[in-house]
């Protein structure tokens, strides 16, 4: 007899957190790259959002708009101003109405914040901020009441990573692996995530880049949609593994065996007197050797 | 809490061992589809889920593909329970020639699900719209009411007789039906209530509410009401909007006789209006299809339980009282609490009324003061919940078995032969091999005897 | 070298260290050490060349042994003892410089000679002491994984004992200090059992004292040891001092304060004994002093069960009636008591066997002293104990919290991070179009932001479109991922969350295991020889890489011998190895070539 009654509900309740990739760059740009259009990809994330509603009466959802220079909330099915509107506008559901119109506003925020000249190189979507913006939702789960959901989070992201969002990301992946929250991964896009892919295998997540945009829902609802319940019963697509070994900073090269600032961990192939990433002296600088790295890496 | 899980299984399992026909019939209504879904397992719904847009039927090997080996379990529940519930069809349309198990979607029930993942969910009726000023009761409000009105129906459930009669307009007959194995009725002692009666006092509200639904529901048929209509309307209120008011006249007959025995339940408010009348579904309405999946709310406890087998319960209700009563000794009743001490001579009678000790000890951890829960301690001393067991294993210390005994037997060979079928079968007592006797439980009395003729 | 000659007095023993020796001077250059004894006794007269030394240890410096230096040869050794240990290690610095040259000299010219290998290990073996050799029997009995490796390379000959041990420096550590021989304590037995014994006849009374009760008593009545450090034997006797102690005692027993009172007004030493020691009672007040400001220790007085009726000690003082006066010649169970105890956990301060009274006491006295000059350090902080009052009342909360300094991590563009990830994290998915694809994207950012708007507010007018998806696509993407999972479950095994080595035979497993631990022991020495300054290096890399050689052929041997259905995990799980042991092999080749190039 269990004394000390758990503070999670037993079994499939959970609180899907959605990163909503509304990077207007990706999605304008996107046409010539993906098949997919943003008013479809809308239809099937909608649609997706209902069906994890129905699976539970306690189930919830959360949807983050990640987008070129900010993110936002736009949809959060526990407050009850998006339920009580009772049949909403005839063709649109409330539920999705009142996303629909959130979206909107938060795209004209979100433009008036881009400066004047076109963005040039990667143009990448604020994933470090809607990650973290998602754990803060969740700590805030967790933290209250007797009983809480499972969380987890799904991101729904096309554009290219964001290199200058490196440590943040990583920060924020972290961070979910310690308070054991999985971030699985959808890629609509043209080009695989590394971000995604490394926060999936870290916390445990799934990453999966659909080969066919036009059943999008079909993947959401066999893959995302499965409570971390049944996850322990099912096999999800594998994520793919993960090449440990390091590449230097100086020439991106692949390397067994190089210099390490033992600072900020900057790798180097060759000796030098001072860490280009943190200007930090040369003697602090120790000598990385990815053979010594323990057994469980490899196998 | 696993009874409200048993007991709403049974629910399920009442719907599920409806016709065919009517039970397709009952999939035409959303809300039916909406409410059998969540009462599924996990993995059942997802599977649901999966093949909601497709049509053609899949494989059941396909489907075994996702299933790690620790699941098998688990898998086979869950189809098991969407064949029996019928949202999975076997083997459609002849497709059993090819010698392969596969499952299609129950097309009423696919459509209606179709629409909801498209629309999102919806109300089953309108709403009072808010031009009409009437006052609606607040929510504070409403749930006192609720806890009242469910109250005094258990309350005159256990003591039919004493308590105010006004309150309930249930026949009696109505509630002879419920009080059906809860409470006898010997000679002219007064009502009693049984051993499942306090073992029912015990359970938790969702529980109890579900065993008198049942009643209810298994009882309309005498009624002249049709059982899958109940159901889809008792289904169908738990998606109405807690607080909101309905218009009547949304109602049919059926209907419209069921919410007046509902609203002494307490599941639903009736109020009258100048030329309409309206019906306020309250909690225990809108908890009904949520507890039908286990993850049921808990409510909040009251009871501190202290290591020297004192008792706290900080209630005002006269049913709580009644409750503790059934296992300890109250000693006094303040405004707002009601102290008690669990005893021995308390527990005893507990037991003899067939109360089980893990019964008392659930109900005491399961109504554990909210301070007291978040203790990392146990919610109740395991002093307390050891001794609890023990005083009932005290009570077991003579365990009666029937049995058989065998003497005279013919010779030491047979006498060890009969000892040793008797021990295989697992049904060996007592043995007194110097003057060969043997006592054998009496359900293998039969083989034994066989066996010994075939010895002679 | 400063000085191409040493000059020392010294004694050599012919026979060993038990030897009483013969003087001499030991006259050391930088090939030969030459003794001339004092006696011209042409037995003791030494002319060994360095060269056939092979190696030296010396003893170390500790309060009872000799100062030694032994030279051993292959054969013989020759052992010296000098006067003090600084001329010892002036001597033993010298020769150990003068073998290492020489060794370094060997070395090179038996370049081509694997077999230096045994002068090197004994230059670098340093003479161990026992415990420290016990120690680490005792690590490498404790753990079998270590054994293995030991066995493996120190006696295999591979490293050396100092070597193998130079890296795990923390382990050695961390025991070393557990080790300290506990102490001998008190006995916890009360002195009570200075029993009195009386034949009964007569009124004679017997004390028996021990040294060990004496050295207790000493330890427990400072008043008693102050009195026997001042009066004897200049006043009295020894024999004297302890029949007065004893009268003192025994007057205490009889518990009869008013004679106590009575004796002690006759005779001043006497009344040392029978007065409350004072010694104690200031530093009992010393000891409040120190306690905690913040506690009350008043606050549970009212807690005890003294004062209810039928509880506490009745020998207690507090049941007797006494007059005041007579107070002071009174002493309390309860004090004996606490005396006794903090002088039994405080522990003997003494290491010394108890000996002669006098040289107890006067030890004694001397701890005391340094305990006292502790003590007074102690006095001044006294002076910062109602500061320490007020701090300890401070609520923590309201402080500002502690945080210890840190300098902030500078990073100059977190870019850099990702782009060294992204190369190998794009690899591993094979994803062709890396780094071409910069989106070029020809759209303004009004534009951009406006189509995105377009595409919103036409769905809010169409509404969703129904279905979603349809039928076919669903089957499609449906049967795709069937597809994909059941070609992944039979590469990976049924269960994803179990390792690929929990799945092969447990033999082959250790052994893996095993491999893979020996290879990590020889890379850490390989690469933390590099880069080669010495020859001692260098003959240690080529050493270590004769013996990674060895492995290599074991790596296939697993790796063929594995059932065919393991074979590619296992073949997976040694191609690191593999990896490894090349990259170190290439590292060597590249650092051979590049040296001799220099040269």
């Amino acid at each position: 007899m269990a004394s000390a009654p758990s503070k999670q509900y037993s079994d499939d309740v959970s609180v899907v957190m959605v990163l909503l990739d509304t990077n207007p760059f990706f999605w304008s740009g996107a046409n010539n790259t993906t098949k997919v259009s943003f008013s479809s990809f809308l239809n099937h994330v909608i649609s997706f959002l209902n069906s994890v509603l129905l699976l539970n009466q306690l189930n919830q959802v959360v949807v983050i708009a990640t987008g070129y220079n900010s993110c936002d909330y736009i949809l959060d099915s526990s407050t009850s101003e998006s339920i009580n509107l009772s049949l909403g506008n005839g063709k649109m559901p409330a539920l999705c109405s009142k996303m629909l119109q959130k979206l909107e506003e938060f795209l004209i925020r979100d433009e008036q914040l881009s400066r004047e000249n076109l963005p040039t190189g990667i143009t990448s979507s604020l994933l470090s901020g809607s990650l973290s913006l998602a754990l803060c939702y969740i700590q805030k789960v967790l933290r209250s009441g007797r009983l809480h959901p499972n969380p987890r989070i799904l991101c729904l992201q096309g554009s290219p990573d964001g290199p200058e969002q490196y440590v943040a990301v990583m920060n924020a992946i972290f961070s979910a692996q310690r308070s054991m929250v999985p971030i699985d991964s959808c890629i609509v896009g043209a080009q695989h995530s590394a971000f995604l892919q490394q926060a999936s295998y870290i916390t445990g997540g799934v990453y999966l880049k659909p080969p066919q945009l036009d059943g999008l829902f079909q993947y959401l609802s066999t893959v995302f949609a499965t409570d971390l319940h049944s996850r322990s019963f099912l096999q999800l697509p594998k994520p793919v593994g993960v090449d440990f070994r390091a590449s230097c900073f100086c020439h991106k090269n692949t390397i067994d065996m190089g210099y390490i600032c033992s600072v900020c961990l900057s790798i180097f192939c060759q000796q030098r007197k001072k860490c280009s990433t943190s200007d930090t002296k040369r003697n602090s600088i120790e000598i990385y050797n990815h053979h010594l790295l323990p057994v469980a890496a490899s196998g | 809490m696993p009874q409200v899980k048993i007991i709403a299984k049974n629910f399920m399992d009442m719907v599920a061992a409806l016709p065919t026909l009517k039970l397709d019939k009952l999939y035409e209504n959303t809300f039916i589809c909406e409410a059998v879904l969540r009462s599924l397992p996990p993995l059942a719904k997802k599977y649901a889920l999966q093949l909601l847009y497709i049509e053609e039927p899949v494989t059941a090997k396909s489907m075994e593909e996702w299933v790690l080996p620790d699941g098998f379990s688990k898998h086979r529940v869950a189809i098991d329970r969407l064949i029996q519930l019928r949202v999975f069809i076997e083997n459609p349309d002849g497709f059993s020639r090819k010698k392969e198990t596969s499952y299609k979607l129950n097309p009423r029930f696919q459509v209606n699900l179709q629409n909801y993942t498209a629309h999102g969910g919806v109300l089953p009726r309108e709403s009072m719209s808010s031009s009409i000023t009437v006052r609606l009761p607040t929510a504070e409000e409403l749930d006192s009411y609720a806890l009242e009105q469910w109250e005094s129906f258990l309350l005159q459930l256990i003591s039919s007789g004493q308590i105010e009669k006004t309150t309930t307009s249930f026949s009696p007959s109505m509630m002879r039906i419920f009080q059906q194995g809860l409470v006898s009725q010997r000679d002219r002692e007064g009502p009693r209530l049984t051993e499942s009666g306090f073992q029912f006092l015990l359970m938790d509200t969702n529980a109890q509410l579900w065993y008198i639904i049942r009643e209810y529901i298994i009882n309309s048929e005498d009624r002249g009401v049709d059982s899958a209509d109940l159901i889809s309307f008792l289904l169908e209120l738990s998606f109405h909007a807690t607080g909101q008011a309905y218009n009547t006249s949304t109602l049919d007959e059926v209907q419209r006789s069921a919410v007046k025995d509902l609203a002494d339940l307490g599941l639903i408010k009736l109020q009258q209006g100048r030329k309409e009348s309206w019906f306020i579904p309250t909690k225990l309405a809108t908890n009904l299809s949520v507890s039908l999946s286990d993850s049921s709310s808990r409510k909040e406890g009251y009871v501190v339980v202290e290591t020297n087998f004192r008792l706290y319960a900080y209630s005002t209700s006269k049913l709580h009282c009644e409750i503790l009563r059934l296992f300890a000794r109250i000693e006094y009743q303040l405004p707002n609490l009601i102290v008690g001490a669990i005893t021995k001579e308390s527990l005893y009678t507990a037991f003899e009324n067939g109360i089980s000790s893990e019964q008392i000890i659930s109900f005491l951890q399961q109504n554990a003061h909210p301070r007291v829960c978040d203790r990392a301690a146990p919610s109740v001393p395991e002093n307390v919940t050891e001794q609890i067991r023990l005083w009932e294993s005290d009570l077991n210390r003579v365990e009666v078995t029937p049995a058989n005994f065998y003497d005279e037997f013919p010779s030491k060979d047979v006498f060890e032969g009969a000892c040793d079928y008797a021990r295989d079968n697992g049904g060996l007592l007592w043995e007194d091999s110097k003057r060969m006797r043997l006592v054998v439980k009496a359900e293998i009395h039969t083989l034994m005897r066989d066996y010994l003729h075939r010895q002679k | 070298m400063a000085s191409g000659q040493v000059v020392m007095r010294a004694m050599y023993k012919n026979n060993g260290v038990k030897d009483p020796g013969v003087q001499g001077v030991l006259i050391m250059t930088e090939d030969k050490l030459d003794f001339s004894p004092d006696d011209p006794m042409p037995s003791a007269r030494l002319n060994v060349p360095f060269r056939s030394i092979k190696g030296h240890k010396f003893s170390k410096e500790g309060s009872q042994k000799q100062a030694l230096l032994m030279l051993t040869q292959s054969d013989k050794s020759y052992t010296f003892e000098f006067d003090k240990y600084a001329e010892r290690d002036i001597c033993r610095d010298f020769v150990g410089k003068v073998l290492g040259k020489i060794q370094a000299k060997q070395s090179s010219k038996q370049e081509a000679k694997v077999d230096s290998e045994k002068p090197a290990t004994t230059v670098h073996d340093e003479q161990l002491r026992p415990a420290e050799m016990e120690l680490r029997m005792k690590l490498l009995a404790e753990n079998s994984e270590l054994q293995k490796l030991h066995k493996q390379f120190v006696i295999g000959g591979i490293l050396t004992e100092a070597e193998f041990w130079a890296t795990r420096k923390k382990l050695l550590a961390v025991d070393v200090s557990k080790i300290s021989k506990q102490p001998l304590g008190f006995k916890s037995a009360m002195l009570a059992d200075v029993r009195p014994l009386t034949d009964g006849r007569t009124n004679k009374v017997t004390f028996s004292l021990t040294p060990e009760i004496i050295q207790q008593i000493f330890t427990e009545k400072p008043a008693v040891h102050q009195a026997f450090l001042k009066f004897v034997p200049s006043k009295m006797t020894e024999k004297d001092f302890w029949t007065k102690y004893c009268r003192a005692e025994f007057l205490h027993r009889t518990k009869n304060a008013v004679a106590a009172a009575a004796e002690a007004a006759e005779d001043e030493e006497l009344a040392v004994f029978l007065k409350q020691d004072h010694i104690l009672a200031s530093e009992a007040r010393q000891k409040i002093r120190r306690v905690d400001p913040t506690l009350d220790m008043e606050a549970d007085e009212g807690d005890d069960y003294i004062h209810l009726p039928d509880h506490g000690i009745f020998r207690d003082g507090s049941k007797e009636f006494t007059d005041s006066e007579y107070e002071q010649y009174k002493r309390t169970l309860a004090q004996d008591l606490n005396r006794h105890a903090a002088v039994v956990l405080e522990g003997r301060t003494l290491g010394m066997e108890s000996g002669d009274t006098r040289t107890v006491a006067e030890a004694l006295a001397k701890s005391k002293k340094a305990e006292l000059a502790t003590q007074m350090s102690d006095e001044k902080a006294n002076h910062n104990r109602s500061e320490r009052a007020s701090r300890m009342a401070e609520i923590e909360d309201l402080q500002t919290p502690h945080n210890p300094p840190f300098a902030p991590l500078l990073i100059k563009d977190p870019r850099e991070y990702f782009d060294s990830q992204q190369a190998n994290a794009l690899k591993a998915l094979r994803d062709t179009a890396v780094g071409t694809r910069t989106v070029n994207c020809n759209v303004n950012t009004a534009q951009a932001y406006g189509s995105l708007r377009k595409s919103i507010s036409e769905m809010k007018v169409t509404g969703l479109s129904v279905p979603v998806i349809e039928a076919e696509v669903a089957r499609k993407v449906l049967i795709g991922l069937s597809q994909q999972l059941s070609s992944t479950k039979y590469n990976l095994g049924k269960n994803p969350q179990e390792s690929i080595l929990d799945r092969l035979p447990k033999k082959t497993k250790e052994e893996l295991l095993h491999f893979w631990i020996s290879i990590q022991e020889l890379l850490k020495h390989f690469w933390s020889s590099y880069p080669i300054t010495t020859t001692y290096l260098n003959t240690k890399v080529s050493r270590l890489k004769d013996a990674m050689a060895d492995i290599y052929p074991k790596l296939q041997g697993i790796k063929e011998s594995a059932q065919s259905d393991f074979r590619h995990q296992v073949s997976l799980l040694v191609q690191p190895m593999v990896q490894a042991l090349d990259a170190a092999f290439t590292h060597y080749d590249a650092d051979v070539q590049k040296r001799s190039m220099r040269s």
